[in-house]
């Protein structure tokens, strides 16, 4: 494994080779990195990637350096004799008929074994999780073990999880880069995508397909936990939430007779359905779908009006005071 | 002076307007492009707002695909062909500058929605449900589908002319062997544009329905399938790709024998690659689906087929440097610019090789990797190859000289330009970066990649200046071109620069490949060597008169109606009938202009066969597949509907069966008619036409009532899926017997007016064709919709 990891990455450094030069690093690690793989699905990509990469940069190499070769060597000089009018070799073009079938065929001998491998239905022990595509958010839901969340999954490392994706608005595309490939989320039609997370951390990701307005907006993120950690989280988002004190139990309030109720959930306060479900929501680290941070300042600007920082957002201003939408954020961020 | 443009139908003329035009387009679509890559050349860039930036790029890709590269391979095709293969003209001079005249059309409909503050905003692929009246309400959107359906037109008319053309207007010895290979992938491009945008017009008309009727195609609480519009999208784009690539290869075929003085290497290899291309080019387009969850066995089979097309295309390479091997290089511009297309063509042929695989694909597409991809294959391909032409063919054009060493600077400018604005394209795609985002967070690492590329992009810019300051000076004070500039092989370098009206003075006798290469120097091989000709190519100057087509306004007002009727569609009903009006009054007098002029009669050509039967059978071929694609999608949506009623208890069988009876009787009597005709029988003529016309309608009457009697019995457009399919697929099939009814009643009336000769007998040939092909299309209706349960 680690061989073909080292062997992709020397592939595209050639390829990047120009960029590189001019970055002065290598620098491939990045957060939504595809060469980086940090889970089975991601990593038996890479073990393709890595083979077609060799042989196409190989390919290019030969290509290139024999079209540089003929057009120095054979290039008009004074006096030169007119040249022979060759009109074909046939066993020639044989030749390079059977050589790129050769390659092909070592390219898509690993290319199906990983098509059915990435795509054999998922064990008993996975763990299932629908993904709803919204415009422009993620909702997760865990049908065993009751928990919704939006815009961070968290996962167990070690256990496979299988992704059920629907959506009920247009098509959008799940991509966690470092954990797998993407996989579109179509109204209508399950589609299914399974991985195993290996190394807890946390992986960003975005909607591949574009969706409308704030498509570039749809991000999430993936937030492996270790085993024990995970059932803390999962023990934590089932806890009934507790009573608000102070500014937040004025947020409260207000929450609680403004329109906020008819489109989000908090457990045992309001039953919307249309947003994000909020009864956990100051346990996120980021607000709307990734962009920002989960901070009281960016809670009350987004409340006052979210279209103006995420342009097409399907929340309108809610007509807040600073004091209110204070009190607001406030309290939603008492929420974990 | 200029009206005579507005009405040439000089092959060469249109060649030029299609020319003058689509760089305008291109230079639009190209600041569009430019806009993007300012808007992305920083993290959190607030230049353009989201909305516009989706605009930008859907307009970018649509524009270039249909508005420039399209129609600038179609400036070489209506200059060039009839050139290379020895014609004075196209086959149907009339029917080319009607599509240039609707080509236009469409172009400024699809930009005044800048102008109305509606631009397309859905992407060029425009993805369902994204494109529901739900999701995109506003004119944004029709203003898209409407400018693709006209464009459609336009490509298929003109496919169809160019079939014909080449098919049957070679010179004398032109063999199709013989032919140039740019001939050769014209051809391929036409058939492949005559079959892939059937299904595309079909996706559209459901879209059109959807929007402006209410009916369910790509309604997911109906039960509709969103995979459908992207079968039908990528069913029509896939081929497109190499409607869009292989006329570069064409170029790149005449433009490095010529300047490495030998003939194409494996020439007949080169030709078969490219048919294959082509015909492998429609079984591959399920893989820009392979994220879109199609399951295992469709995603190894899909990806297969598509390592397959890397064989030929790879063959091509090698036989383009096979070529250059052992040639004595001249390094013109045009030579700079074909073997910059070999090399970067190369890298985009070997980043889809990548994703022709399931699993690289799924992390490469919808990422800038792919975005790198397809610019190094349609500016490293295409774009190069059309510059190739540009200077390898400008001369022949324009009776100039472009600047030799402005064009080279053109080159390594736009050489380096582009291979800064997307070689950083692949390594931003590998570090995750989705295409179509309008801005990006500065922590992704995505910074430095997205400032390169846009410089880069600015590079481009410079270059195509440096192209234009070059046309300028050379249309300007341009060295005067002689015949044959370059030493060429092919037959448009016997005729002077720029050809005369008549292209050539005489038909040249054309005795193998490279035809005017032997005549100057001799069989190669024989009296040892290459050896200079005295004969030199005919001037244009006192040549003897020539039967010119006589020019024609019907194709403009024909254009004005199509673009009409589009604005009417978005405004009011009244003025889609009177574009309508417009539209098929101009057909009427187009079709009728002629009739009586004798040199019109004759139009027998190489394949022994008059050129519009030759016509009607591609435009039948690209039927089959537009009914095909209408009944393919009944059959997929048949019970889907989520609510009744269903077909059993709707379709009346005994009725349809007595019009099925009726038509298919009218098709006998359509035989007897055309038999009358050819005898000269006018009395039974005239009774046999006006028999198919009445049987004709007698089965729209039956359709008519069939109609009201399933809307009284619940079942309409909007019902259900079934009410969706079933009437639009039996409805198109109703317009195509009105269309043939009254084509059937012009004749009768011809024929009561005495003008309905033996030499006529064709033009009911072709009639009849079309006749009896939508009875048997209503055969397979009746089989498939009506009978089997």
């Amino acid at each position: 494994m680690r061989r073909s990891l080292r062997s992709g990455l020397g592939g595209l450094n050639l390829l990047g080779l120009g960029v590189v030069a001019t970055t002065g690093g290598c620098a491939w690690d990045a957060p939504m990195t595809t060469v980086v793989p940090r889970s089975d699905f991601a990593r038996e990509i890479l073990h393709v990637y890595a083979i077609i990469t060799w042989a196409t940069v190989g390919i290019a190499l030969v290509v290139g350096v024999t079209l540089a070769w003929v057009l120095i060597r054979f290039r008009d000089r004074p006096g030169a004799p007119p040249p022979v009018q060759t009109r074909g070799h046939t066993a020639l073009e044989i030749a390079w008929t059977i050589a790129p079938a050769l390659v092909l065929l070592v390219i898509a001998v690993p290319t199906i074994q990983v098509i059915f491998r990435t795509q054999a239905a998922p064990g008993p022990g996975a763990l299932e999780i629908t993904v709803l595509g919204r415009q422009w958010w993620w909702e997760f839901r865990y049908p065993t073990l009751d928990v919704v969340t939006a815009n961070e999954l968290h996962v167990p490392a070690g256990r496979p999880v299988a992704l059920r994706l629907d959506g009920p608005d247009v098509i959008h595309s799940f991509w966690v880069p470092q954990l797998g490939g993407k996989r579109d989320v179509v109204p209508g039609r399950l589609n299914r995508l399974t991985f195993t997370a290996e190394t807890p951390g946390e992986y960003r990701g975005q909607c591949a397909e574009f969706c409308g307005t704030s498509h570039a907006n749809m991000g999430m993120r993936v937030i492996v936990d270790a085993p024990d950690a995970f059932e803390r989280w999962v023990a934590a988002q089932r806890a009934a939430p507790g009573e608000p004190l102070g500014l937040a139990a004025e947020g409260k309030a207000i929450f609680a007779r403004s329109a906020c109720v008819g489109c989000h959930t908090i457990r045992g306060v309001s039953t919307g359905a249309l947003g994000p479900d909020l009864t956990t929501f100051g346990s996120r680290r980021t607000l709307a779908a990734g962009m920002l941070p989960n901070t009281v300042e960016a809670v009350t600007a987004w409340l006052k009006n979210p279209p103006a920082l995420k342009p097409g957002a399907k929340m309108p201003p809610l007509g807040l005071t600073d004091a209110q939408a204070r009190a607001v954020a406030t309290y939603l961020l008492s929420l974990r | 002076m200029t009206i005579t443009w507005l009405t040439t139908v000089d092959h060469k003329r249109i060649g030029i307007l299609y020319g003058a035009t689509a760089f305008v387009f291109f230079l639009l679509g190209g600041v569009e492009a430019l806009l993007i890559r300012l808007q992305l050349a920083v993290p959190h860039n607030t230049l353009v707002s989201a909305q516009t930036y989706n605009a930008l790029f859907t307009m970018h890709g649509t524009t270039m695909v249909f508005l420039a590269i399209m129609p600038l391979n179609a400036m070489f095709f209506n200059y060039m062909i009839p050139l290379l293969i020895g014609a004075r003209d196209v086959a149907f001079p009339r029917l080319n500058a009607l599509s240039y005249w609707i080509f236009l059309a469409g172009g400024i409909f699809l930009n005044a929605s800048f102008l109305v503050g509606a631009p397309p905003d859905v992407g060029w692929f425009g993805y369902a449900n994204l494109t529901s009246k739900q999701y995109a309400p506003g004119l944004a959107v029709d203003f898209w589908l409407l400018s693709l359906q006209i464009l459609g037109v336009s490509s298929v008319i003109a496919a169809v002319n160019f079939i014909v053309t080449i098919l049957n207007m070679r010179a004398p010895g032109m063999t199709l062997m013989r032919m140039p290979v740019f001939v050769w992938m014209t051809l391929v491009v036409q058939f492949l544009i005559v079959l892939a945008f059937p299904p595309i017009t079909v996706g559209l008309i459901f879209l059109m329905f959807d929007r402006f009727l209410g009916t369910h195609f790509y309604d997911v609480a109906a039960g509709a399938d969103l995979h459908l519009w992207q079968h039908l999208f990528w069913i029509f784009g896939h081929p497109e790709v190499y409607i869009l690539i292989l006329p570069a290869f064409g170029i790149v075929s005449e433009v490095l024998p010529t300047f490495a003085r030998k003939p194409l290497f494996g020439a007949p290899v080169v030709i078969y690659s490219g048919v294959l291309i082509g015909f492998f080019g429609f079984g591959v387009w399920s893989h820009h689906m392979f994220a879109a969850g199609m399951g295992p066995v469709a995603d190894a089979a899909f990806s297969v087929a598509t390592m397959l097309i890397a064989i030929p295309t790879g063959v091509k390479i090698f036989n383009w440097l096979a070529t250059l091997w052992g040639g004595v290089i001249r390094t013109t511009t045009a030579l700079h610019f074909a073997v910059g297309l070999v090399g970067l063509f190369t890298i985009g042929g070997l980043s889809g090789v990548m994703h022709a695989s399931p699993p690289v694909d799924l992390q490469q597409t919808d990422s800038y990797f792919v975005v790198a991809h397809l610019h190094y294959v349609l500016i490293g391909g295409s774009l190069f190859g059309l510059f190739a032409g540009a200077y390898y063919w400008w001369p022949k054009m324009t009776g100039r000289l472009l600047g030799e060493q402005l064009g080279r600077l053109h080159f390594w400018v736009l050489f380096a330009g582009f291979n800064l604005a997307f070689f950083p394209q692949h390594y931003l795609g590998a570090l995750g970066m989705p295409r179509r985002v309008y801005t990006y967070p500065p922590d992704a690492g995505w910074s430095t990649g997205n400032l390169v590329s846009t410089v880069g992009a600015f590079g481009i810019g410079v270059g195509v200046l440096l192209f234009m300051l070059n046309a300028w000076r050379s249309l300007r004070s341009g060295a005067p071109a002689p015949a044959d500039p370059w030493d060429g092989r092919t037959l448009e370098w016997r005729t002077s620069s720029p050809p005369p009206v008549h292209d050539f003075d005489t038909i040249p006798p054309v005795y193998g490949r490279d035809s005017f290469w032997r005549e100057k120097y001799g069989r190669p091989g024989a009296g040892g060597g290459l050896r200079p000709h005295d004969r030199q190519p005919t001037p244009g100057a006192g040549a003897p008169v020539f039967h010119l087509p006589a020019p024609s306004h019907w194709p403009v007002v024909i254009a004005l109606g199509m673009g009409l009727a589009a604005v009417g569609a978005l405004t009011h009903l009244a003025v889609v009938l009177v574009g309508a009006l417009l539209t098929v009054s101009g057909v009427f007098r187009l079709a009728l202009e002629h009739h009586r002029t004798p040199t019109h009669e004759h139009q027998t050509g190489e394949l022994g066969l008059d050129h519009r039967k030759v016509g009607m059978w591609v435009f039948l071929g690209s039927e089959c597949f537009f009914f095909g694609t209408l009944i393919a999608t009944y059959l997929a949506y048949k019970g889907k509907s989520v609510v009744g009623p269903e077909p059993h208890q709707i379709l009346d069988i005994p009725v349809t069966t007595i019009s099925t009876f009726d038509l298919l009787m009218s098709s006998l009597l359509m035989v007897l008619a055309l038999a009358a005709v050819q005898r000269g029988d006018r009395r039974q003529a005239r009774l046999w036409l006006f028999g198919t016309a009445f049987f004709g309608l007698i089965f729209l009457g039956f359709q008519v009532y069939e109609f009201i009697a399933f809307a009284q019995r619940g079942l309409t457009l909007q019902q259900n899926l079934f009410g969706s399919t079933f009437f639009v697929l039996t409805g198109l099939h109703g317009v195509h017997v009105t269309i043939g009814v009254l084509w059937l009643l012009s004749l009768w009336v011809l024929d009561l007016r005495g003008r309905l000769a033996v030499a006529d007998a064709v033009k009911v040939e072709i009639a009849g064709l079309y006749w009896h092909f939508v009875d048997v299309v209503w055969i397979a209706i009746f089989t498939l919709i009506y009978l089997i349960p």
